[in-house]
């Protein structure tokens, strides 16, 4: 192994771990991203998979602790890998079995399991594997080449930042950001022709033609579809009559195919009840519901 | 009540060209003006309870389907509960658009709205499938998906764009199928359908906000 | 459950999941209040506590609604048909100032800002889930 790469590994390593150890051991949320793992499942109880998160963030902070301290000696490094086979191992089992858990991996910002999540735990498993071959303490390599040291470093860290999603905001954000204003916002701009169904719905629902069938609609919007300038828009219902009972009915509203909460606030809907055995219109005076409300004074 | 759901005779060209006339032969009602003095403020003082009592004795389940046998979907619920939804011809059925029944997976998440039957069973008057509604920060933009991140814990989700079927509404004006005035950084409410497959969401709407 | 008819406030509501739940609302949790559960007839309120009032901010949208904290109880009614449900407050929300100006209308009567965010089993009492906002009055 190139000495510097596995001279500097325990200082790369040993710092990201004491950062995530210290994350799970000591974090305020731990339990409740335990709650979000797959460890919940595995464990039976959500307190049992907050106690083995904080105990995997202890067993990081000593590993990270030893690799500090006596590097150069193999045990750090091996411990290390087998973190890091184990973090793979676990992320491979989650992944399989419940692919919307979370990783639990740095103890804040979480996602899904995903191939950063894999790049981080592939990179723990590469980086024991070089402290294992160190030669000199880190702080020795540093000394000989501070220069070369220091590239290292920020490239570590630059890696480290690109598999992490915590520090996102601080450059992928604004470098998506950039690239929007240099080639323009990738989704489509507005398109001709009729408004989108849920936009005829949205002023359906905002008008005085829905206020006065609602006593009779039961369903949300059963079918749709355009015709000679008309969206004509179906639900289900019922209609109770003292004499007949109650009848299942379709409720159609059409409406201009171009309108919507933008182009107008009180838009013309044509409003029908047709009877859903008999395929008869039910001659029903929907507005005659809405006069006998009583209007009392303003509350104030 | 009778199941019609497949009977094509019922969902063919002719039966909606029939409905069309009638709808089109329907009364037309525009504006406030038919409503005379009931002024909406006024209405904050009406009386109550319900003007529709039959919906607020609607019954409601939630849960993720475990078995469809023919219309009747079993469903388990999230606190152990058990439910089974009966489908009729009159079941409204959204996943990411109104749909049909056959679009309906074991293992989709669902709350339906209906009346509690005789037997034990809902009978659904509304199905809403892997319908989300979630509070999110946009944190990049892409041809053909958003990436969000929602909750106190930021997490990340994949919202995927769908072609004919994502709108968005900024502040409140209507749903519109422009999306090139949605930015990064935005908080937006997102609806949309969870795709349990690889838990991401396909957008039905995006809902901007500052 | 006492449910009263004293308004308390208008404006829009929205829709959350809580509680044990499937999908992307799994990681939701109980809510503030711990009980929050999306079968329930329950709602968040934007002013449940002050350390909520600071995630809210509705303020800032110039609604400066009365502390209601965990299990007060509210009737919600849709201003364009007039039903309503009573629910529990068991969270804290929606985020007011997120969206602070937006308007949603009932034969062109608008009520603006999001007040109040139901579970679904509530919003589904008064109105679609696929709709997302409705125009609301609140009662206590």
């Amino acid at each position: 192994m190139i000495p510097i790469v596995s001279d500097l590994a325990p200082l790369v390593c040993g710092l990201l771990l004491a950062v995530t150890g210290a994350g799970k051991l000591f974090g305020r949320r731990t339990a409740q991203l335990a709650a979000n793992t797959v460890l919940v499942r595995v464990l039976n109880d959500g307190r049992r998979a907050g106690l083995a998160l904080r105990a995997v963030g202890a067993a990081e902070l000593a590993v990270a602790a030893a690799l500090l301290a006596v590097p150069g000696t193999l045990l750090p490094g091996v411990a290390t890998a087998v973190l890091g086979a184990g973090f793979t191992g676990y992320l491979g089992y989650a992944r399989a079995t419940a692919p919307e858990s979370s990783c639990g991996c740095s103890a804040k910002a979480e996602g899904p399991i995903g191939v950063r999540s894999f790049a981080r735990a592939g990179l723990v498993l590469l980086g024991g594997a070089a402290a294992a071959t160190a030669t000199d303490p880190w702080w020795t390599e540093a000394a000989r080449r501070p220069g070369w040291s220091a590239a290292f470093a920020v490239a570590a860290a630059l890696l480290l930042c690109a598999v992490s999603a915590d520090l996102d905001h601080v450059w992928l954000l604004p470098l998506r950001r950039l690239r929007i204003r240099l080639f323009g916002n990738p989704l489509a701009g507005a398109a001709d022709g009729p408004v989108p169904v849920a936009a005829s719905v949205e002023l359906l629902e905002q008008s005085v033609a829905w206020q006065a069938a609602s006593p009779i609609v039961r369903s949300a919007l059963l079918d749709h579809w355009d015709d000679e300038g008309w969206r004509v828009l179906r639900f289900a219902g019922v209609y109770e009559q003292a004499a007949r009972g109650a009848r299942p009915v379709n409720v159609l509203f059409a409406l201009d195919l171009g309108a919507s909460i933008d182009t107008t606030s009180s838009p013309a809907v044509r409003v029908s009840v047709i009877d859903d055995d008999t395929d008869e219109m039910v001659p029903v005076d929907l507005l005659a519901g809405m006069a006998t409300r009583q209007v009392l004074p303003m509350a104030t | 009540m009778s199941h019609r759901q497949n009977d094509p005779g019922r969902r063919g060209l002719d039966r909606r060209r029939f409905l069309t006339t009638a709808a089109l032969g329907g009364a037309t009602i525009v504006g406030a003006s038919a409503l005379g003095g009931l002024d909406a403020d006024a209405a904050f003082a009406a009386p109550m309870p319900s003007l529709d009592p039959a919906i607020s004795r609607s019954a409601f389940a939630e849960g993720r389907i475990t078995q469809i046998k023919g219309s009747v979907l079993e469903v388990a619920g999230s606190h152990g509960d058990q439910h089974l939804i009966q489908l009729t011809n009159a079941t409204s059925i959204w996943k990411l658009r109104t749909t049909t029944a056959d679009q309906i997976q074991v293992g989709d998440g669902l709350y339906a709205r209906g009346v509690d039957m005789p037997d034990g069973t809902i009978a659904a008057d509304a199905v809403w499938v892997n319908i989300v509604n979630l509070y999110c920060t946009v944190k990049g933009i892409a041809k053909d998906r958003l990436h969000l991140a929602h909750g106190a814990q930021d997490h990340a989700v994949v919202g995927h764009i769908v072609a004919d079927t994502t709108t968005a509404s900024y502040l409140g004006g209507a749903l519109t199928s422009d999306l090139s005035r949605v930015r990064i950084g935005q908080s937006a409410q997102i609806l949309g359908a969870w795709r349990p497959a690889d838990d991401a969401i396909d957008i039905a709407r995006v809902t901007v906000g500052h | 459950m006492a449910c009263g008819s004293t308004s308390l406030w208008a404006g829009e509501t929205t829709w959350f999941c809580c509680g044990s739940a499937w999908g992307p609302c799994g990681s939701a949790g109980g809510g503030a209040c711990g009980t929050c559960n999306s079968s329930a007839h329950q709602a968040a309120w934007p002013n449940a506590s002050q350390s909520c009032w600071n995630i809210t901010r509705p303020d800032l949208c110039g609604e400066n609604m009365a502390r209601r904290g965990c299990g007060s109880v509210m009737n919600v009614k849709h201003q364009c048909s007039g039903a309503t449900v009573c629910v529990t407050v068991s969270d804290c929300g929606p985020r007011t100032q997120s969206f602070c100006g937006e308007s949603t209308c009932c034969n062109g009567a608008c009520r603006t800002n999001r007040v109040i965010d139901l579970t679904p089993a509530a919003f589904s009492a008064i109105g679609n889930l696929s709709s997302g906002k409705l125009p609301v009055y609140i009662y206590e």
